[in-house]
């Protein structure tokens, strides 16, 4: 908060909630998920290296660095500049931005294209100081790191080096709280609060992890935690169900009708059954719902009566609503005052936010707080890179006070006036040296 | 009918008033007491009377409040004879359901004549009874509509007159004036939302109750009050649960109906609701309307036992390409993500199965369920959980996935249980809400829980409350016998070994498990008894098992269902003919033998229906099917003829007994009751035997034939009890209990000579008979009259049925002198308080428990309470068990031997 880049995102983010009235969106979450685009000029000038992945159920997501293009060092990421030295000393030094990409898992051969045009994996396999030509390693997480890996090896050449799932959430999520600055904020009422965390304080905490499924992770230190729960009414299940529903493309397309949507028109409130009346005694006001979907049940209407809007409103109310208690009662047995939410459902999507830090705060009248991370839908893969260093073979160092990008993309304003095929993830680059071993 | 000349019915609404009327209500009750004895004096004794169907005899319903301390009753008790059939509603008006709570009164018109008032005096029952909760015994029905249909369910209290206290009310007072302010109790969100409504049509009030008030209420009176209420499910095998009374709480009930609740118990009316979650069973039945176009619940209950989930969730085998991820314990078949897997693929909503789709939707909220209701449970250190809710509704595999969820989530620390009137909580606690319903001190053995027999057992109604009108049923019967389709009775689905799967992983058997009645009531009419009460002299009233015989074994079970089939056609030409063999008698047996069909059918696929099943309920079944299509007693003429030909010979019979030395005659006495034993109309191999010779014939070939030692033969422990040995003469038994089995010569010849020996030493004798036909089983209406007879033949009996006060009918004129000079001990007569061949003696009638209070000596006998009941019963005072068996399969299992072999069990108090 100290950091005027800070206070500027802050109060833009406070204009735009105001401004965008009870939608409440704010702007720096837009983005195009499908990542199609490439954003050719970007990488034009800059040598990219280190790639990692998490290839989940439903999307991959990519994290990469590329050097800065007026970086001096920008060679040294290229072949024969990599010295397998053993030594701390005269070690090159890598200034440039960690990228994050996401491509849908369906869609693999997009990710696989990219990275091939890119010509990311040259960089990575070099790390393991095999003879070129050889087979290339790269790190890799989630589920799909099993699934696809002869893919990967068929087509790129590559094997994917399988890293746990959960260790490198972990990973990702401790090093982006301690290292990030404005990475953790709570979300109420379309207010976004960044949170200061201090670095003595920050364990234990619960991470929820929602991506297609939900993983509920209590962290204790670094490399330090158990995964204590989890629900299957996830990501997958909003996309799926809403889907099947609205016969929306994409998640975000379902996402945005849910901005427009009313859930009362098809969600059986306190009130519906009560008749209007407040069911106060037990502290349910008569627009709780009190049963999702409930009133498809007794309307003579049929799918198609319904606007798709509504039903992803519904839809998006009962999930983030669902994962918000369930996050809470685990919290609640372990004593943690702190849940960060994560993963890609979320994607900075206000009225998510908003559900699911309603639901925390509701059961728990007010003691637990939900927390929501910036870069959430890349801890996986942000993990998952951040184990090379754990190989030794490279030092991750942040440069809290240039991470500009989320202003630059404020200054991009309005999505009218974003270049249509800008990646949103190149919004939330971080600026950063690595030190290779 | 005694009935006839009561007072006008009182409604609900009168109820209220019934304080300030007591003193009026003393004097009206005074006065119809005075009518009905006249009455019954005139009437016959065995007065069958239409409202006896099914429900057990209240036996001191109504003279002992009136003699009691009416100060400490409840006023609505004193003018019992007010009305016969007086009815609480109460409502549970949900999101999705309807469900109706109402309450009949079915009175029989006992036996209260001045042999009762005697016996009662001389038992003690009639004054001082410790009994605090208002004497109403009667049914309770449970019925359930769908909220959108509402206009059905208003139509159905209309068309039985519940809100006006019950169709016999107008029928029987047509002038009564309708009452506008009429108050019915109600509770769910829909109390408020129809109130208007009601007012409208019914020209009643709602009177909301609260709805969580409702829901414990209705889950601590069930879970206290009924037996076998409480069962877990897993893994497709359902248990009942004993909960121990003092342990009942603290516990968390879930209830899951539109949405869910999750209340924390401690204690009566003692409660919380800490959480609850809007992912229920609207949102199942929500989505699934939406995702399948189905037109009900059950229909998409019944698609998902077709469904295969792993079509449409993303299980972690999909992410992880086959392989599990055993680390943090997810094998490859679960769910991920639910619906997961709609998202990468090309499908449209049209390209998946409706089927997979209701099971998908079903894990997912079945799942979340079980898991939030457990992280609950553990805040609190709860380590039972009960569901309760219309969304679960008997289904096995929404009980499975709720169980492993929770078993899964605690790693086998909690358990889920649920409970048979799942979706009954919310209107039983309503009903419970009137000031006066009389529920309050019910224990368990005050109710017995009937068979729905008169309901309309169509495959998918939603509502199934039991036919009033006999004719109703028998046409509805010959309906679907014209249609030729199967009767379906309504008991549950939960086959054997189905669907196991819970939770997480994949379901490996899939098929037709879900009946089409899904939604049909699995439960039964609730009949209270508060009569009833536990047989004192058990020796542990926690372990008594009434059956010998455990019919979960499916071997066993299918055995006595053919033996029962078998005697069918025997039966129904007995009950035919008990009837003057008229159309109508014909029409009804017809309908009797398809009715009881159906229902050994479904039993046999869902024993647990009604909760545990045991021979005795089976053979109850029998019985209170027949009284279901009104064959009061099928088998009357044929205990008339033996009775008549037993008593022809009777005087013979003393006569060659007093010739016999003091041992001889005890031994011939037991061996009299073994072979007069084998008259049993239950058994088909005497049946056989009966045509082959004349009763007398068969009686000394039977006593005969009776060659020491019997296979089970404690009889020379018994005789040294009775004579002593050597010089010591040992204390004779101050009372002695008879339970007699049949009529004819099992009882004149067989335990009547015996009751004889035992008042010629000093014992007091009480013998015990049903209350209501069973067989040819003797009831205790029919015994006075028998030693009546008897008597004129025996001094002994005379002067001790005198004492007994069973003389009085015959004898008023003698009756003070008798009393004066008769030193005899008393022969008094009881009721069991049941209408089966065997005896559940946990649930006995009052007077037995009175005149068991003095009792040291019990004699069981025949098959039904001495062996298929009883067998291991152990009691606080000496007993003796006396039967011959006449089956060959029992004779096996139970003393490894063969059929016509007997059994004296003598068990001596240690």
């Amino acid at each position: 908060m100290q950091q005027t880049a800070d206070q500027q995102v802050h109060n833009l983010i406070r204009g735009a909630g105001k401004a965008k009235g009870e939608s409440g969106r704010a702007k720096m979450d837009i983005g195009n998920v499908e990542s199609k685009q490439i954003s050719e000029p970007i990488i034009s000038e800059a040598q990219i290296s280190h790639l990692a992945l998490d290839i989940g159920g439903s999307l991959i997501k990519l994290v990469y660095f590329s050097t800065n293009s007026d970086s001096s060092s920008s060679s040294s990421s290229s072949k024969d500049s990599v010295a397998v030295s053993s030594g701390y000393e005269g070690r090159p030094v890598l200034e440039g931005k960690l990228h994050f990409a996401k491509f849908e898992t369906a869609k693999i051969n997009d990710c696989i294209d990219f990275i091939r045009s890119k010509q990311l994996r040259l960089s990575g396999c070099q790390k393991h100081g095999a003879p070129a030509g050889e087979k290339c390693t790269i790190k890799a997480t989630g589920g799909g790191a099993y699934k696809y890996a002869d893919l990967f090896k068929e087509k790129l050449g590559i094997c994917l080096d399988k890293e746990d799932e959960m260790d490198c959430l972990v990973a990702g999520s401790n090093f982006l709280l301690k290292a990030v600055h404005t990475e953790a904020f709570t979300y109420m009422d379309g207010q976004k609060e960044f949170v200061q965390i201090d670095h003595d304080d920050l364990y234990p905490y619960m991470l929820v992890n929602i991506g297609s499924g939900v993983s509920m992770i209590k962290v204790d230190g670094p490399g330090k935690f158990e995964r204590v729960s989890g629900t299957n009414v996830g990501g997958g299940t909003f996309w799926g169900l809403g889907r099947l529903l609205t016969k929306c493309k994409s998640f975000d397309e379902l996402l945005e009708l849910s901005q427009r949507g009313n859930n009362r028109v098809i969600d059986m409130l306190v009130g519906d059954i009560y008749g209007g009346m407040d069911y106060t005694k037990i502290g349910l006001s008569s627009t709780t719902i009190a049963s999702s979907f409930g009133k498809a049940i007794s309307d003579n209407k049929e799918l198609e009566d319904y606007k798709p809007e509504d039903i992803s409103r519904s839809l998006l109310r009962m999930i983030s609503n669902n994962i918000g208690q369930i996050s809470y009662l685990n919290a609640l047995r372990f004593g943690l005052k702190r849940i960060f939410f994560a993963g890609f459902f979320i994607r900075g999507h206000a009225y998510t936010m908003d559900t699911i830090a309603v639901a925390v705060h509701f059961w728990s009248k007010g003691e637990a707080k939900a927390m929501f991370l910036k870069h959430e839908g890349f801890l996986g893969a942000l993990g998952s890179f951040m184990s090379y260093e754990k190989h030794g073979f490279l030092n991750l160092k942040v440069h809290q006070l240039v991470q500009q990008s989320p202003v630059d993309a404020y200054h991009g304003g309005d999505k009218i006036h974003d270049p249509p095929n800008r990646e949103l993830n190149e919004n939330r680059s971080i600026d950063c040296s690595i030190c290779l071993s | 009918m005694a009935s006839l000349t009561e007072d006008p019915v009182l409604g609900i609404n009168d109820i209220k008033e019934a304080e300030e009327e007591t003193d009026k209500g003393t004097t009206q009750v005074v006065k119809t007491e005075e009518v009905g004895q006249s009455e019954r004096d005139m009437a016959p004794v065995t007065g069958n009377s239409i409202h006896r169907s099914g429900s057990r005899p209240q036996l001191d319903l109504s003279k002992a409040a009136i003699q009691g301390n009416f100060e400490e009753r409840d006023p609505t008790i004193l003018l019992p004879n007010q009305s016969d059939d007086l009815s609480h509603l109460a409502l549970d008006i949900g999101g999705s359901l309807i469900k109706l709570v109402y309450f009949s009164r079915h009175e029989d018109q006992s036996i209260d004549d001045k042999r009762k008032k005697t016996l009662k005096e001389r038992l003690g029952i009639s004054n001082g009874n410790r009994r605090s909760y208002p004497i109403l015994g009667g049914r309770l029905h449970f019925v359930k509509f769908e909220t959108h249909k509402i206009n059905e369910c208003l139509d159905f209290i209309y068309s039985k007159q519940l809100h006006r206290g019950g169709m016999d009310a107008r029928i029987w007072n047509p002038d009564a004036p309708t009452n506008e302010n009429s108050v019915i109790k109600a509770t769910g969100g829909g109390a408020y939302k129809f109130a208007d409504l009601f007012k409208e049509r019914l020209g009643v009030s709602l009177d909301k109750e609260d709805e969580m008030n409702c829901l414990v209420s209705g889950a601590n009176f069930l879970l206290k009050a009924i037996r076998h209420e409480a069962f877990t499910h897993m893994e497709g095998h359902k248990e009942f649960v004993q909960i121990d009374q003092n342990e009942l709480f603290p516990y968390l009930l879930v209830n899951i109906g539109s949405g869910v609740s999750m209340i924390k118990v401690d204690g009566d009316g003692k409660f919380q609701r800490i959480s609850g979650t809007n992912v229920g069973g609207g949102t199942y039945w929500g989505l699934g309307k939406l995702l399948t176009k189905c037109k009900s619940f059950d229909e998409l209950l019944e698609l998902s036992q077709l469904g295969d989930n792993s079509t449409i969730d993303m299980l972690v085998g999909d992410i992880y390409g086959g392989m599990d991820y055993s680390k943090i314990g997810l094998s490859a078949s679960t769910i991920a993500s639910s619906f997961g897997k709609a998202i990468s693929e090309n499908k449209e909503l049209e390209d998946y199965s409706p089927e997979d789709i209701s099971l998908s939707l079903l894990r997912m909220i079945s799942y979340n369920i079980g898991q939030i209701s457990y992280l609950n449970a553990l805040r609190f250190g709860l380590k039972r959980i009960f569901f309760g809710g219309f969304f679960i509704r008997g289904h096995a595999y929404t009980m499975d996935t709720i169980s492993f969820a929770v078993q899964f989530w605690s790693k086998g620390d909690a358990q889920a249980m649920f409970l048979r009137h799942e979706g009954f909580l919310g209107a039983l606690g309503a009903f419970m809400s009137y000031e006066k319903h009389g529920l309050d001190d019910l224990m368990v053995h005050h109710l017995v829980e009937r068979f729905p027999m008169g309901a309309p057992y169509t495959g998918g109604k939603i509502h199934g409350p039991p036919l009033g009108d006999l004719n109703e049923k028998i046409s509805w019967m010959e309906k679907f016998v014209r249609k030729g389709t199967e009767i379906t009775a309504p008991v549950p689905m939960a086959p054997p070994g189905t669907t196991g799967l819970g939770g997480f992983e994949v379901p490996s058997s899939k098929g037709g498990t879900l009946r089409s009645d899904a939604s049909a009531l699995n439960i039964g009419v609730l009949h209270l008894v508060p009569t009833l009460e536990v047989f004192p002299l058990l020796a542990d009233p926690k372990m008594y098992e009434p059956n010998t015989i455990d019919l979960s074994d499916h071997g066993e079970l299918e055995y006595w269902f053919t033996v029962l089939s078998e005697h069918l056609p025997d039966l129904v030409d007995k009950a035919v003919a008990s009837e003057g063999g008229t159309d109508d008698a014909k029409r009804r047996g017809d309908a009797f033998a398809r009715a009881f069909s159906a229902h050994l059918a479904r039993l046999m696929e869902e024993p647990a229906a009604y909760g545990k099943l045991g021979l005795a309920n089976l053979l109850e079944l029998r019985e209170e099917c027949l009284r279901e299509f009104q064959f009061v007693d099928a088998y009357r003429s044929i205990k008339q003829r033996e009775n008549e030909a037993s008593l022809a010979v009777f005087a013979d019979l003393l006569m060659e007994l007093d010739s016999m030395t003091e041992e001889t005659r005890l031994l011939t006495l037991i061996e009299g009751v073994l072979a007069a034993n084998i008259f049993d109309w239950g058994s088909r191999a005497c049946v056989d035997l009966y045509h082959k010779g004349t009763i007398i014939e068969i009686y000394r070939m039977s006593r005969n034939k009776m060659q020491r030692p019997w296979r089970v033969d404690d009889f020379d422990v018994f005789k040294e009890r009775m004579l002593g040995s050597g010089d010591k003469k040992p204390r004779p038994h101050k009372r002695a209990l008879l339970f007699v089995d049949n009529a004819g010569a099992d009882v004149i010849l067989g335990m009547l000579p015996l009751a004889r020996e035992l008042l010629r030493r000093g014992t007091e004798v009480v013998l015990v008979a049903n209350s209501l036909p069973a067989l040819n089983d003797l009831t205790a209406m029919e015994l006075p009259e028998i030693v009546a007879e008897a008597a004129k033949h025996c001094d002994i009996l005379r002067r001790a049925a005198e004492a007994g006060g069973l003389l009085v009918d015959a004898m008023v004129s003698t009756l003070d002198d008798c009393k004066g000079n008769s030193s005899s001990v008393p022969l008094m007569v009881v009721e069991n308080g049941c209408g089966s061949p065997c005896i559940d003696l946990r649930q006995v009638s009052s007077e037995l428990a009175a005149a068991a209070k003095e009792a040291d000596l019990i004699i069981l006998e025949g098959m039904g309470r001495a062996l298929h009941t009883n067998f291991n019963a152990r009691f606080k005072c000496d007993a003796l068990k006396l039967a011959m068996v006449k089956n060959q399969r029992l004779a096996e299992k139970l003393i490894k031997g063969n059929i016509y072999d007997c059994v004296c069990r003598y068990e001596p108090l240690s």
